[in-house]
């Protein structure tokens, strides 16, 4: 028999050793979850020396069988509870609702305790094995019964407020350690309690606690985050912005007025456009509302574009351009105060290829910067997303270009013989797909 | 020609304002006669102003602009309905279309481009009244002057070609057309191109280049800039966006 319980430790302690290696919020959901493994490790080796202590009454001291048998009992107790702990939270944060059966669920650990560790203990020999048995069991089991009518009754009740896969979860875990307990009732020697937690904790890490299901529901907290970002506010700003420029110009201010409408039409495209690959033309407009803003800041700078007019419906990456531009801006023009001229022109190279090129008049790249930023734009792949820096716009739109045309196009930089630089991106030429 | 009649509808009392007092409406021979801020005001003053022109946003209280204009439609066929909104999706725009409003302009307005809206509005009333006339009136001198653009246009023109051609003064046929149409010469021939460049868009799968060439532009890159100007997008995206509706 003890073999079952060594596996059932190893499986358990597998799990703790994944469950805790990970990295997860320190929610109170989770830190229940964490409390519940250590116990039911704690539980699955007592359960092992009893079922050892238990087969071997005559060389084992009474006193020792005795105290692993109310430890292990006490330690099963603290499980379920556990359970009820868990489960409790869950219910709570699905439906909104406090806990109000803490206390009596308290109160009834603390004398499941004591009755397990004060009345007195025996033992049964029979030929199929021997077990545990007298007043000292029937406390834990009437609380561990307890416990699982709370569960249930906690289900039940809340059954319409609870997310059909956590519902189903705490659903067969419950019927599992209900049939387990049954059968056990039954069969007083097959000593099969330690299953039951086992594959109740199982089947909880399996479906909510697990590395990869945490995760995935943190982006989709991120990513509801960006959405509102993105989404909810430019509408009520761009909508806000247009009321003031009228006001501006009301008020005679035309300079503002403009600057306002241009800033307008920057938010409009930018919150407009949610495709992965939008048309060339598309891409300009936004670009050029970018442009435009930047040389009404500073009046020495120029842009020009040099666009085929046939490539205006070309699929491109979206959002490759501005990022582009900007750190032409930034890297090559600021520190000249943003006097010069960028050039973007776009035309056919080849067969079925086109190339989009930004030049600028900047200062250029002083030489190590050059090395490093090839490097970087050649192992792309190997670069860790970055959310925040100075490269983060060229690699992000590298990273993009390679994963949505190909390994063959992408982005390079080039020195301009006459200063500043030239950014290439190459891109394969495809009209619209339908 | 008597003014224009216009009816501003928005719930949002700036831009009935900026409207109002930033556009230049006696240049454009037009006067504002009423505002409205819902869908239920709109339907009432489009009844009792009868306005030749009504500026409409979509998204009003109580009704939506779409739905005053669909119950204005039938009692009012001669009113002219300009969508101005900041709903610049597709739904919107196909149901716009079906409503047969006259256009469709995007906030933030620009009050200047608003000005092309406003002459390609006479134009086209112009253009029915004239369909309308030719079968029972003697031919007026304005309609063999644009019958001459519309088989020209893809040829130089300029004030003093017609002048020529027609043995009058250039300043005569500026004030022609500014009298019978509401609109300068300049203005009345870009329309016309730009008419002709989105049929041929539309009608034949030539490149931009040559759609250029036939609507009178030798030069694409000005082409494509005074259509971007006129239509709010480029004739590449013209034509696309066609495509996809069908």
């Amino acid at each position: 028999m003890l073999r079952m319980e060594i596996a059932l430790f190893l499986v358990l302690a597998f799990v703790a050793y994944i469950y805790f290696s990970a990295e997860k919020e320190q929610a109170v959901l989770h830190r229940t979850f964490a409390g519940l493994l250590v116990t039911a490790l704690a539980h699955m080796v007592l359960d092992g020396i009893t079922v050892y202590t238990v087969h071997h009454l005559e060389t084992v001291p009474r006193f020792l069988n005795d105290a692993v048998h109310r430890l292990f009992l006490g330690s099963m107790v603290l499980v379920i509870y556990l359970f009820y702990q868990y489960i409790a939270i869950l219910v709570e944060e699905e439906t909104g609702k406090s806990r109000r059966l803490d206390w009596p669920a308290r109160i009834f650990l603390v004398i499941a305790e004591m009755g397990n560790f004060l009345l007195p203990i025996s033992y049964t020999v029979t030929p199929e094995g021997n077990y545990s048995s007298g007043p000292y069991m029937l406390v834990p089991y009437g609380a561990v019964a307890f416990y699982l009518l709370l569960c249930a009754g906690l289900l039940a009740v809340n059954r319409k407020q609870i997310d059909k896969k956590k519902k189903s979860v705490i659903g067969i875990a419950l019927a599992i350690e209900f049939i387990v307990c049954v059968l056990q009732g039954l069969r007083h020697t097959w000593l099969i309690s330690g299953m039951g937690i086992t594959l109740m904790t199982l089947s909880f890490y399996l479906t909510l606690e697990n590395p990869e299901a945490l995760r995935s529901e943190l982006m989709e907290q991120k990513m509801s985050m960006l959405y509102l970002k993105s989404q909810v506010n430019p509408h009520f700003l761009y909508n806000t912005l247009d009321t003031i420029r009228i006001q501006a110009q009301l008020n005679g201010d035309t300079k503002v007025a403009d600057l306002l409408m241009r800033l307008v039409d920057f938010f409009r495209l930018s919150v407009k456009v949610d495709r992965p690959m939008v048309t060339l033309d598309d891409e300009m407009e936004l670009l050029e509302a970018y442009t435009e803003l930047m040389c009404y800041r500073y009046p020495e700078l120029c842009c020009e574009y040099d666009i085929d007019p046939d490539l205006g419906g070309a699929q491109v990456p979206n959002f490759i351009l501005q990022p582009i531009v900007e750190n032409s801006l930034l890297h090559g023009l600021k520190n000249k105060g943003y006097r010069g001229r960028v050039t973007i022109s776009a035309q056919r190279v080849g067969d079925g290829e086109m190339e989009i090129c930004v030049r600028d008049t900047g200062g250029g790249f002083s030489s190590d910067v050059k090395a490093g930023i090839d490097e970087m734009l050649h192992s792309y792949a190997k670069q860790p997303p970055k959310l925040s820096g100075n490269s983060i716009g060229i690699l992000n739109v590298q990273k993009r270009v390679k994963l949505l045309c190909g390994r063959e196009y992408g982005l390079s930089y080039t020195e301009n013989e006459a200063g500043g630089v030239t950014a290439h991106i190459l891109l394969p030429l495809k009209e619209e797909t339908k | 020609m008597k003014k224009l009649r216009v009816l501003l509808v928005d719930d949002e009392i700036m831009i009935r304002e900026g409207f109002k007092r930033l556009f230049d409406w006696d240049a454009h021979d037009c006067e504002v006669v009423g505002e409205a801020a819902d869908g239920m005001e709109a339907l009432a003053k489009i009844d009792s102003l009868q306005p030749d022109i009504a500026i409409m946003d979509i998204n009003i209280p109580i009704m939506n602009g779409l739905k005053v204009i669909q119950m204005s439609r039938l009692k009012h066929p001669d009113t002219a309905f300009v969508i101005v909104s900041g709903y610049d999706d597709f739904s919107y725009c196909r149901e716009a279309l079906r409503l047969q409003i006259t256009d469709y302009i995007l906030k933030p307005v620009n009050y200047e481009e608003f000005g092309t809206c406003i002459d390609n509005l006479k134009i086209a009333l112009f253009q029915r009244q004239a369909s309308q006339q030719d079968l029972f009136q003697e031919e007026r001198a304005i309609h063999g002057l644009t019958r001459y653009l519309q088989e020209h246009l893809a040829e130089e023109i300029s004030l003093s070609v017609l002048a020529e051609q027609f043995h009058l003064s250039a300043q005569y046929i500026s004030q022609l057309f500014k009298s019978e149409i509401g609109v300068n010469f300049l203005a009345y021939l870009t329309n016309i191109r730009m008419e002709r460049a989105k049929k041929l868009l539309l009608t034949t799968s030539l490149p931009i280049a040559q759609v250029s060439e036939q609507s009178g532009y030798g030069d694409y890159r000005v082409f494509t800039k005074v259509f971007k100007k006129s239509e709010g997008i480029t004739p590449s995206q013209y034509r696309r966006d066609f495509l996809e509706k069908e």
